[in-house]
């Protein structure tokens, strides 16, 4: 059952039509992603949700009751902000127990919880530190304890990793689901990065231009897009305008653009591939990424630049060097949908590969 | 090597500069107020202190100022509060008009009052028969003094209020915590350093406020006349000494504003370090 839905919204910034009828259901425990470039939504959404924001129409409903004119802080909420806006002249003790405190909590039963949240994150010892004090991660995760201390039904993070460094923002995701998973909390991620909604989400909402584009598992999104912008925005899709001058795939009707992705690619030496020797086509290498563990080659074929990923084992390719390239599949925009084509040769037994 | 030579010179009469320009026009002045002061002797100093009227007029300016500062006070956090964490129509124009005290000279701000509540004014017969009489009057005075400090506490807390954004309220407002909680716990103590420099700002220019409360003050000794007001008219009766003796309790307290600006930056500083 829906525990978060949102039914029909819209919201105007001015002029600026932020929310377009936007209908989304989470479930109770799911750890949902708001996936979209900047400047799609995503994030009016989220703050609809915390009450940060009024929408215009529509109903917001948690838990099967309209909140509209709850205010955010009686919605059973808690919300870590994208710079995580620790209270920067207090302790991360009175940080954490800030939200207590409000709600006039005995001071030992605040210890307690304080020092339980501060054993989660790993952060004992650092209850007299002052923010600025902090390194971004326990910055980040103080922020997480000082969300979780009031023992919210949602959790609500906007971009939560943005600020961080490459590295720990890795080991702050998987310890971020881990965390989640484990106080089994309903929440709600905003982020503009597909590889962090992909790994973290239980559930992915797409969202562009104020709508929402598609929403579903990372796997349903990925493999099957259903609007021609997530089949452009998912993975590293290269956009095709004359797909089919391609061996074995045939022109759609109504269509005329069509996206590959890098995996749906292979590249050969030439002579090298015994399987597809007769299906594949020449294509020039314009340049080589070496990306410590693969590298993607760039090769130009029907004018149009594609990416591959060859194994660092593989023989090498040099730039300039005429290779073998074969596609299994493409994503075909069909008006406003999108079809899965798959390379004849693969499908129709009287071609030879 | 050659370029480091230079430097030093350059850096030599620069410093020279400074040093001729700061006593030429601050310590020449200030030793001449006290030589000028003390002219009489000690018991003359003391004399044209303990005078009734220089008490008077001392009294006036500390109720002016406490006043101005305690008004403006309200009033700068308000406005800066309002520019900074709403968006409204007119916003620009409210931020610019708050600086016109700056840019308008004194006398005019005076004569705007004397207009505004003088007896050609139709406000003044509504006034009259309250009772309330604003102009040549302590509240005149008042007025003058508030008009002319306003923006100083204001500008000091915008710039403040803009860096620091709104989440941490946000923050604070999602937990539930009221507007009266928000502004204790999260906004005030990051306003607090520049809360207070702006107050000794304010301070020290409505001690020192002469035009605008001149043209308003009507001049009545021991009633409606401002320290530097009085001043000035003992320097007119070429009562020197006395002129000089109330001079000296104005650049006191300039000197204790000034310490405590410098004591007020300092601490300010550090907290601002510690906090990046």
């Amino acid at each position: 059952m829906a525990y978060v839905e949102l039914h029909d919204i819209n919201k105007h910034f001015k002029k600026f039509h932020a929310s377009k009828d936007i209908n989304i259901s989470i479930e109770k425990g799911k750890l949902v992603a708001l996936l979209g470039p900047s400047g799609s939504g995503k994030t009016t959404i989220l703050r609809m949700i915390a009450g940060l924001e009024q929408p215009d129409s529509g109903e917001i409903i948690i838990d099967g009751k309209v909140v509209n004119n709850v205010p955010g802080s009686e919605r059973g909420i808690g919300f870590v902000f994208q710079n995580y806006a620790l209270f920067r002249y207090m302790t991360v003790y009175d940080n954490i127990a800030f939200g207590l405190r409000v709600k006039k909590v005995p001071e030992d039963k605040i210890k307690e919880r304080v020092t339980e949240l501060l054993t989660l994150i790993n952060c004992e010892g650092l209850e007299k530190r002052y923010p600025s004090q902090l390194s971004g991660g326990q910055k980040q995760r103080v922020a997480f304890a000082r969300a979780l201390a009031p023992n919210p039904q949602i959790l609500l993070l906007d971009e939560p990793f943005a600020a961080i460094d490459a590295k720990v923002r890795l080991e702050l995701r998987t310890w971020l689901r881990q965390m989640i998973t484990k106080l089994n909390i309903t929440s709600i991620f905003v982020t503009h990065d597909q590889d962090e909604a992909i790994e973290v989400a239980d559930e992915i909402i797409v969202t562009n231009q104020g709508k929402v584009e598609q929403s579903g598992s990372p796997q349903e999104l990925y493999k099957y897009p259903a609007t021609p912008f997530v089949a452009q925005f998912i993975g590293n899709s290269v956009e095709v305008n004359n797909y089919d001058e391609f061996k074995h795939f045939d022109r759609k009707a109504n269509s005329s653009v069509a996206y590959i992705r890098p995996e749906f690619v292979s590249v050969f030496k030439k002579g090298e591939s015994v399987q597809f020797a007769n299906s594949a086509e020449e294509a020039v290498v314009e340049d080589i990424i070496f990306r410590g563990s693969n590298i993607e080659i760039k090769a130009r074929i029907h004018g149009n630049l594609l990416s591959a990923i060859r194994s660092i084992n593989d023989n090498e390719i040099k730039v300039g060097e005429v290779v073998d390239l074969f596609i299994y599949r493409i994503y075909v925009v069909e008006d406003d949908h999108v079809i899965l084509a798959t390379n004849n040769s693969l499908v129709d037994e009287t071609i030879v590969i | 090597m050659e370029l480091r030579k230079e430097n030093k010179v350059l850096k030599y009469v620069l410093v020279t500069i400074s040093f001729i320009f700061l006593g030429v026009f601050l310590i020449l002045p200030l030793i001449y107020i006290v030589i000028t002061a003390l002219k009489d002797g000690i018991a003359g100093y003391v004399n044209a202190v303990s005078d009734e009227y220089a008490i008077k007029a001392a009294l006036l300016t500390i109720k002016a100022t406490v006043f101005a500062v305690i008004v403006n006070t309200i009033f700068g956090i308000s406005a800066a509060w309002l520019i900074t964490k709403y968006a409204f129509k007119g916003k620009k124009i409210l931020s610019t008009f708050i600086d016109l005290p700056v840019t308008v000279s004194p006398i005019i701000a005076g004569l705007i009052y004397v207009l505004t509540f003088g007896r050609q004014s139709s406000l003044y017969p509504i006034l009259d028969s309250y009772g309330i009489q604003i102009i040549f009057a302590v509240p005149g005075i008042v007025l003058a003094t508030i008009f002319v400090t306003f923006p100083f506490i204001s500008r000091e807390l915008i710039p403040v209020l803009t860096a620091q954004g709104s989440d941490e309220e946000e923050a604070a407002a999602l937990m539930g915590a009221g507007t009266a909680k928000i502004f204790r716990k999260v906004t005030f103590p990051h306003i607090k350093w520049a809360l207070l420099y702006g107050i000794v700002l304010c301070t020290a220019r409505a001690m020192g406020e002469f035009g605008a409360v001149s043209v308003l003050s009507g001049h009545l000794r021991g009633k409606t006349n401002t320290l530097p007001l009085y001043i000035e008219l003992l320097y007119q009766g070429y009562d020197f000494t006395g002129a000089f003796a109330a001079s000296s309790i104005l650049v006191v307290l300039a000197i204790v504003v000034l310490i405590l600006r410098l004591v007020i930056e300092k601490r300010g500083q550090k907290e601002l370090d510690l906090n990046k």
